[in-house]
């Protein structure tokens, strides 16, 4: 029985760690621009089916090389939303901004549907042999998302803590137009927090597409997951998120053993229902969860 | 002829249903992503409740008010959020409402829905109750109409704008913003309701993949093409929106691209709400105000 559980702490691990990724993303572009970006689900969509045209004829790239151009094409894409349309509205009124990124969102996820169609789509490899290590069965999409996941928190660290770069991220997320007087080059911020967010959301999207398959769905199923995870890591907070993604993916998966499969996703949306609730500014939220 | 019936009736539920949203969003400014499960909530029920011998008109009431329960009970976790929060929670409500409609078999008949819905008994059923029909929808629309009308001039209506515009203003005049607020939901949600038990009852057959993400889409559409904050407008976008819904359907195209049809709409839909924010966000009919701020 033990076993049992400790595999569903490991699913809930591989779950988490993904999550995390597209909720970190989230909760940059949040920090940075104060607004909740309903169309970063379509990045991870995005992402996925990207690499799968680069996977399939006349590009018949492995899938290893195909996610080079995809993440490529996804920052452009996340670049020319916020060129088109973010920007624009920056300084209107806060709900404008969200309606417009709601139509963003139906109009990427809808191009989704144009170009590829709606059916369950997957990379089509070969089935590869799961490992068992003490009584738990691992894949090896299981240890590359976790790979995966751990090398991109690092760099985000390092990049986050030891650059300048990261110190003026840091500052506009702390105070945007403070950071502006004071001499921060606000272009080269913004592009660089779309370009996180979108690569986050784009390799998230194609291991999660690697570990079970692909609808024009599936960025907006991970996208509350990844609101979860933002809720509960707190405003903008970018750590926050990254445990917070952690705690639904393990508490979705432990959960399976106590309720049907079919309401795994209530989880998530009670863990946010409870928040707000008890918590509405975050469990490791510092102050502010009002804009 | 009929088919003309059948798209006025669509319209006027859409309007119901626009104006239900507009209170919220347009008037006390807040925004709600999730409004189509009140809008489910309502349906079901109401269906429910008629399948299992109650009359209709008393099934679409006890719709109305259990959406409107449902609101209050909604709104109290959910009011403590403020702005962008507010919106994923009633994102994240509406998502939860359509899996419990899609899992709860054994209430609600999970993905194959409820069939044989029946129609208020004195409009009779079939084709030639049409006109019957409208004329019930457009009495229930007047109804909505006038009711928001005269909540939105009165001064309650007037608080919900100093709300929406600036809340520590509003607390500062000493009012109970979130009894206001809390009260502007339950009223959206109680005609929301109305409309979703409406569409119920004239379409007889309701499944899940009604009350999805696409409707939120729809109806923020015919709010926001409108104009927000007006009590024409959503009337006015529900139309537009509807009736480009349907003319669609009259492009001649070839079978072989037939299955581009719908997501090329929707793409539309799409980019009309971010051109809308973009060049026009006040809507066709735009609120009268003195002066505006931004």
């Amino acid at each position: 029985m033990t076993a049992y559980y400790a595999q569903l702490l490991a699913n809930g691990i591989f779950a988490g760690s993904v999550y995390a990724m597209f909720a970190v993303g989230l909760a940059m572009v949040y920090a940075v621009f104060k607004f909740i970006n309903f169309s970063h689900g379509e990045l991870i969509t995005w992402g996925a089916y990207l690499a799968l045209m680069f996977c399939s004829p006349p590009f018949s790239l492995p899938l290893y090389l195909a996610a080079v151009p995809a993440l490529a094409i996804t920052v452009v894409l996340a670049l020319a939303q916020d060129y088109l349309v973010y920007r624009p509205l920056r300084q209107s009124n806060p709900i404008a901004i969200l309606i417009a990124s709601i139509g963003l969102s139906y109009l990427m996820r809808n191009a989704v549907r144009l170009f590829w169609g709606s059916d369950l789509r997957t990379y089509e490899l070969p089935l590869s042999e799961g490992l068992v290590i003490m009584g738990i069965y691992i894949t090896k999409t299981q240890i590359l998302i976790m790979a995966a996941a751990l090398v991109f928190f690092v760099i985000l660290y390092l990049l986050l803590t030891r650059t300048m770069l990261g110190k003026s991220l840091r500052a506009v997320s702390d105070n945007m137009e403070l950071a502006d007087i004071m001499g921060i080059d606000m272009k080269k911020v913004t592009i660089t927090i779309w370009v996180l967010a979108a690569v986050f959301a784009g390799a998230g999207g194609i291991l999660v597409a690697l570990d079970t398959s692909m609808e024009p769905m599936l960025g907006m199923n991970s996208l509350i997951k990844a609101f979860a995870a933002v809720l509960l890591g707190g405003a903008g907070n970018i750590w926050g998120a990254l445990l917070g993604g952690m705690f639904i993916g393990i508490a979705e998966n432990l959960g399976m053993a106590f309720i049907s499969p079919d309401y795994k996703d209530f989880i998530a949306f009670a863990v946010i229902i409870i928040l707000l609730l008890f918590k509405p500014k975050g469990i490791f939220g510092i102050a502010g969860g009002v804009r | 002829m009929d088919y003309l019936y059948h798209i006025l009736i669509v319209c006027l539920i859409y309007a119901v249903f626009a104006q239900s949203l507009n209170l919220e969003l347009g008037y006390a400014g807040l925004y709600n992503f999730g409004h189509i499960a009140f809008f489910g909530i309502g349906a079901y029920t109401s269906a429910l409740l008629s399948l299992s011998g109650v009359p209709v008109l008393l099934a679409m009431g006890i719709g109305a008010c259990l959406a409107a329960l449902a609101g209050a009970i909604f709104s109290l976790p959910a009011l403590r959020l403020s702005g962008d929060y507010f919106g994923v929670a009633t994102f994240v409500f509406a998502e939860m409402a359509h899996l419990f409609f899609l899992n709860q078999r054994d209430l609600t008949g999970g993905p194959m829905g409820l069939p044989n819905i029946p129609r208020p008994g004195f409009t009779g059923s079939g084709v030639e109750s049409l006109p019957y029909f409208l004329a019930f929808v457009l009495g229930g629309a007047l109804v909505t109409w006038a009711v928001l009308q005269r909540i939105t001039v009165s001064p309650f209506g007037r608080a919900l704008k100093v709300i929406r515009e600036d809340e520590f203003v509003a607390q500062a005049l000493g009012k109970h913003t979130f009894g206001f607020k809390t009260q502007a939901i339950v009223v959206g949600s109680f005609f929301a309701g109305s409309a979703g038990a409406l569409w119920a009852h004239y379409i007889t057959y309701i499944s899940p993949s009604d009350f999805s993400l696409q409707e939120t889409i729809l109806v923020l559409l015919c709010v926001v093409l409108g104009g927000k904050g007006t009590n024409w407008g959503p009337v006015l976008g529900a139309f537009a929106v509807v009736f480009f819904g349907e003319f669609v359907r009259f492009i001649p195209i070839p079978p072989e691209y037939t299955r581009f049809v719908a997501p090329a709409q929707g793409m539309a839909y799409g980019l009309i709400l971010i051109l809308m924010m973009l060049k026009r966000p006040q809507g066709i009919i735009p609120e009268g105000r003195r002066s505006r701020k931004c």
